[in-house]
């Protein structure tokens, strides 16, 4: 803890301390009050998204590839999740067989259920996805899966995947992990797909666990526009044939409006919108910064005003998607690229550490 | 050892052979216990036990009237007085050992009322017959039954926790097992939890289905072990056992009613069962506080904790418990948990552990922000919010701090709120933010709360200026009590310092003093003066003028203009008189600052413009109150002559004077009257002269104006009274 004054020397905790205080005068607080964590950051309300950040690269993650797959040919639901206490990733099996049991409870209400025997009705698993994570200070991400076996089915039938769900930290704030104390693990983005109730299933699993807490993300306007421009930023590498923008105006009755763009115009546009040195150095041009993200919007706004009169920044910024992937503002998100993972993820994770209560 | 002259007492320990030797200490004693004894030998009680513990195995019961009448006296005495625990052991014993046959063991058993308690001997040894003997089941379940009647009466438990797994083993009888599973319920504790054991109450409950019975002792085995057996209890069974046999209870609460001494009976098990979950359906379920529950410890863990049993706090019930264990409690799954009971509220007091408290912060930021900053529709149901709330605010009041996470919420939810929304939670947990550093104070406090404030109710007014005197008075407490100075320390460990210094500290009050004279002022222009706001404003000034001598606090800040004058000008008494008290304690902070600062040289130094302001104030209000002089050369308000002549206020220097202020001229009216009650004239001015000014002043004080009495009195000496009686 950061506070802890230098001249208080540590006694042992089951003495009482009688101790001779240097002269400055200071104070004490309980250790309630003033939490390494929560005090530095309580105090500074105003947490954003960080104004710039990398132009996406073609990653070539190795990442198995029967994951990859998973992640890639699926639409997620996003959720953020707070720092998860006594997490181990060497205990995921133990996990795994506590986690079944538990959905084979819940499912039976009024049953009790052996943990360690063997669930014929759910059968949950958990991995850890190799190479999924980006700086040194990300946790390995973690993929939990659920099988099932359909209830009218022969013994000898495969199990069949219901639910999935990502726990994933890409690139998170080295400054906000390094100051969690060490029984912490934060893996901030939850991503997840299935049925709802088994969802809310594992939410409550994971948060009686590891006492950590569950909430929804949403996607925030800026955050959709980021996506716009850093998938749009990628059309040189990968075809991303279409930006398509779904808006919503506050007219009665209300106004939906789907804006799609050709490639190569889009990618005209983003162009002279980059500042500085586009096209040439490879290196440093890699920066995105959120001035060229807003007149990007900017203009892709004004040219519509040119053609309909109807100015968009008065409505809502619903989806936004290419061939890349798509995002929703509800915090639903599909990416269909598997080079560009890791940059969404990172803006994801970003986004759930925002959300964060402390 | 009073005790043992007790009948009971004695005969036991003849029978047990264990207290031999303290009798053998006192010859008195065993004299006076020969002495009972021959009395007692031809009580015909004694002897209808001595039937029963010496009857011979296979005596007929059919036409015995020795055992007819021995078994009626007994009976008799049962449900008139109870049975001592010898005659109990007896009892018991012939009863169970079948000696003579099954046909009386029922009868027996229904008259087991025990007078004080039952010894824990008798009942394993009872327990012991049940697999000897061939007793027939429905007698076998009404031992059961009856022990679990008088569980709380047995003297001891060791002994029946010794036999866990004999007891254990009887939960196959299909007409036993609802019973020996409470029994069980009642029994167990942590180690008790075994593979094997969880294992044959699920096969059972295979081939039972879901009894109630069953779930209950599995949630108990969940407790101590979740990391052998999960369940999720449904609502509607959440019905404890019912196992209680209603005119055994009867009677037992009459026999104790009439020996005077009312055993509480805690047989009924408290279950963790989730508080209604599905009953009511929301889409944001973030206020329901977690259940308490205990941490499935994994291999890793369980091996470091082996060595020293921890007990989970879900299974502790009272305070006493709590004490007991307090060394080897295991914190719960989920720390939200600890503010839904008052027991682990206690503990959370006194827990080090950072991460503890940390993940306490996650949960009850999360839910603060999930459902009053995130949740978009606005779909707060205020009555959960409410009960949220107060029981966040029970907790903070208990523990008299808040906790970081709310104090982050607040700082982010003043911005957005419309300072109606719960208005007095909001306010109540806004009071116990701790004290913020200067540099930030504005930001996050001032700007969000100014805007509020100039546009809210005059009711929110009141309420923020009460919210913000109790935030002073909370930092003022919390600086008495933790100030370091150079004195020695005594601490426990369980405070860390913080790096805020005096003068830091100092600068917040200031700041936050300031801040609330500021909005003070301006509040009550916009108000009108209004004498509720007022009242709260001088609560506020309450506080600050006593930070130095109440709070020991070098500080001395006065009120601006903009309260000082609505105060004094007001037509309310009661709101002169609390400004008069006022200054008569910063008078009386000042001037033992002022001979501290004498004494300690170093001491600390109260600015020169703090004396001056007081000075001002002073003769300001004795030359009102008392000089009948209110335009003096100094003074902040001096009108020309010619404007005051042109208003047409006769005696205008004179008009706030104790006769003529709005606030006292009723009194004046009525001491004239009583003064004067021949006079048709009415001459207020009379009261003037020197004798009816003292009557008049008395009379004032004596209708409660205390604060004027000392004002007067620390700030108007007797010589210059009258001196001035003399001017004038």
């Amino acid at each position: 803890m950061e506070q802890t004054n230098a001249s208080v020397t540590r006694t042992p905790l089951d003495s009482v301390a009688v101790k001779r205080k240097s002269k400055s005068r200071s104070y004490r607080q309980s250790y309630r009050s003033c939490l390494g964590v929560a005090s530095r950051l309580g105090l500074t309300p105003a947490r954003r998204l960080t104004t710039n950040r990398k132009a996406p690269e073609s990653h070539n993650i190795t990442v198995n590839p029967e994951h990859l797959a998973l992640l890639v040919k699926n639409e997620w639901q996003l959720a953020y999740v707070t720092p998860l206490h006594q997490f181990r990733h060497t205990q995921l099996r133990s996990y795994a067989r506590h986690l079944s049991a538990f959905v084979v409870a819940e499912k039976q209400q009024g049953l009790a259920v052996e943990v360690s025997g063997l669930q014929n009705g759910f059968k949950a698993s958990m991995t850890v996805v190799q190479g999924m994570s980006e700086a040194d200070d990300d946790p390995e991400t973690v993929l939990i899966q659920i099988h099932s076996k359909p209830l009218f089915s022969r013994p000898d039938d495969p199990q069949k995947l219901v639910w999935s769900g990502w726990l994933t930290c890409i690139n998170g704030n080295p400054e906000y992990l390094h100051s969690l104390p060490k029984d912490f693990t934060c893996l901030p983005l939850f991503v997840y797909k299935g049925a709802e109730n088994l969802s809310s299933l594992v939410k409550s699993w994971v948060q009686r666990t590891f006492d950590c807490c569950f909430g929804p993300l949403e996607l925030s306007q800026t955050s959709l526009q980021w996506l716009a421009a850093l998938w749009t930023n990628c059309h040189a590498e990968s075809n991303i044939q279409h930006l398509r923008m779904l808006w919503t105006l506050p007219s009665a009755p209300p106004l939906q409006v789907t804006y799609a763009v050709d490639p190569h115009d889009v990618w005209e546009l983003w162009g002279s919108v980059r500042k500085g040195s586009w096209g040439d150095g490879a290196g440093e041009a890699r920066w995105i910064d959120l001035e060229e993200v807003a007149s990007f919007m900017q203009s892709l706004k004004s040219h519509f005003y040119r053609h309909f009169k109807l100015d968009l920044s008065a409505g809502i910024l619903n989806q936004v998607s290419t061939a890349l992937g798509s995002a929703r503002f509800n915090g639903r998100i599909k990416i269909s690229n598997s080079a560009y993972v890791i940059t969404t993820l990172t803006l994801l994770t970003e986004c759930a550490l925002l959300k964060m209560p402390i | 050892m009073a005790a043992s002259l007790n009948s009971s007492e004695s005969d036991r320990s003849s029978l047990g052979g264990q207290s031999a030797s303290s009798r053998s200490n006192n010859r008195s004693l065993r004299v006076a216990e020969k002495e009972r004894r021959r009395n007692e030998a031809e009580d015909p009680f004694v002897l209808a036990l001595k039937y029963f513990s010496v009857v011979e195995a296979g005596t007929p019961v059919v036409g015995n009237d020795d055992f007819e009448n021995n078994l009626v006296l007994v009976e008799r005495t049962a449900y008139s007085q109870g049975l001592s625990p010898e005659a109990i052991s007896i009892m018991l014993e012939f009863a169970m050992s079948l000696r003579m046959g099954t046909a009386p063991c029922a009868r027996v058993l229904k008259c087991l009322i025990p007078a004080s308690v039952v010894p824990q001997e008798a009942v394993v040894r009872a327990a012991v017959w049940l697999s000897v003997g061939k007793i027939p089941i429905s007698t076998q379940v009404l031992f059961i039954k009856w022990v679990l009647t008088v569980f709380d009466m047995i003297d001891a438990k060791d002994q029946l926790r010794a036999i866990y797994g004999f007891i254990f083993s009887f939960v196959t009888e299909e007409n036993l097992c609802p019973f020996i599973c409470h029994l069980l319920y009642l029994l167990t504790q942590k180690e008790s939890v075994r593979v094997y054991r969880v294992r044959k109450l699920l096969e059972l409950q295979s081939k039972l289905g879901r009894q109630p019975f069953l779930l209950h002792l599995l949630s108990l085995y969940k407790v101590f072990c979740p990391e052998l057996v999960t369940l999720s209890i449904p609502s509607r069974m959440r019905g404890a056992f019912r196992n209680h046999v209603s005119p055994w209870k009867a009677a037992l609460t009459a026999v104790q009613k009439r020996n005077g001494s009312l055993a509480g009976s805690s047989v009924s098990p408290a279950l963790a069962v989730r508080d209604k979950s599905g009953s009511r359906k929301r889409k944001h379920c973030h206020l329901q506080l977690p259940a308490l529950t205990s941490v499935a410890s994994d291999g890793a863990r369980s091996e470091q904790t082996s060595s020293r049993t921890l007990v989970p706090l879900a299974h502790l019930q009272s305070f006493d418990q709590l004490l007991k264990n307090v060394h080897r409690i295991e914190l719960p799954a989920q720390m939200g948990s600890l503010l839904g009971s008052s027991v682990a509220l206690q503990y959370l007091d006194c827990i080090q552990d950072e991460s503890a408290l940390l993940r306490l912060n996650f949960w009850l930021g999360c839910a603060l922000h999930e459902e009053f900053l995130f949740c978009g529709d606005g779909a707060t149901q205020t009555s959960e919010a409410l009960q949220f709330l107060s029981r966040l605010l029970s907790a903070q009041h208990f523990l008299q701090e808040g906790f970081s996470s709310s104090d982050a919420f607040l700082y982010k939810f003043l911005n957005v709120w419309d300072g109606s929304l719960l208005r007095p939670q909001i306010l109540c947990l806004l009071s116990n933010i701790p004290v913020i550093p200067s540099s930030q104070i504005r930001k996050l406090l001032f700007e969000p709360l100014t805007q509020l404030f100039f546009t809210s109710s005059l009711f929110f007014k009141c309420g923020l200026v009460e919210c913000l005197n109790n935030m002073l008075l909370k930092w003022l407490t919390w600086h008495s009590v933790y100030a370091l100075e150079d004195d020695l320390d005594i601490s426990l460990n369980s405070h860390t310092s913080l790096n805020i210094t005096l003068s830091g500290f100092k600068d917040s009050v200031m700041e936050l003093i300031h801040f609330v004279g500021h909005l003070a002022s301006v509040g009550l222009q916009l108000e009108g003066c209004h004498a509720l706001l007022l009242s709260f404003v001088l609560d506020f000034y309450e506080t600050v003028c006593d930070t130095f001598l109440k709070f020991g606090l070098p500080l001395v800040v006065m009120p601006p203009a903009g309260v000082f004058y609505p105060a004094f000008f007001a037509t309310d008494p009661v709101s002169v008189d609390r400004l008069a008290h006022i200054m008569h304690r910063y008078k009386v902070n000042l001037t033992s600052a002022k001979r501290q600062e004498k004494q300690k040289e170093q001491a600390f130094h109260i600015s020169r413009q703090t004396f001056q302001e007081f000075n001002h104030c002073v003769v300001f209000m004795v030359n009102c109150l008392w000089n009948s002089r209110m335009f003096y050369p100094g003074s902040d308000v001096q009108p020309g002559e010619e404007l005051l002549l042109g208003s047409g206020v006769p005696r205008y220097w004179a008009s706030f004077d104790f006769i003529h202020h709005p606030a006292f001229v009723s009194y004046a009216l009525d001491f004239h009257q009583k003064c004067w009650p021949s006079r048709k004239e009415m001459d207020l001015s009379s009261i003037k002269d020197s004798k009816p000014w003292s009557w008049y002043l008395d009379y004032l004080f004596s209708q409660g104006f205390d604060g004027l009495k000392d004002f007067l009195k620390s700030n108007i000496s007797r010589q210059a009274a009258a001196v001035d009686e003399q001017q004038r």
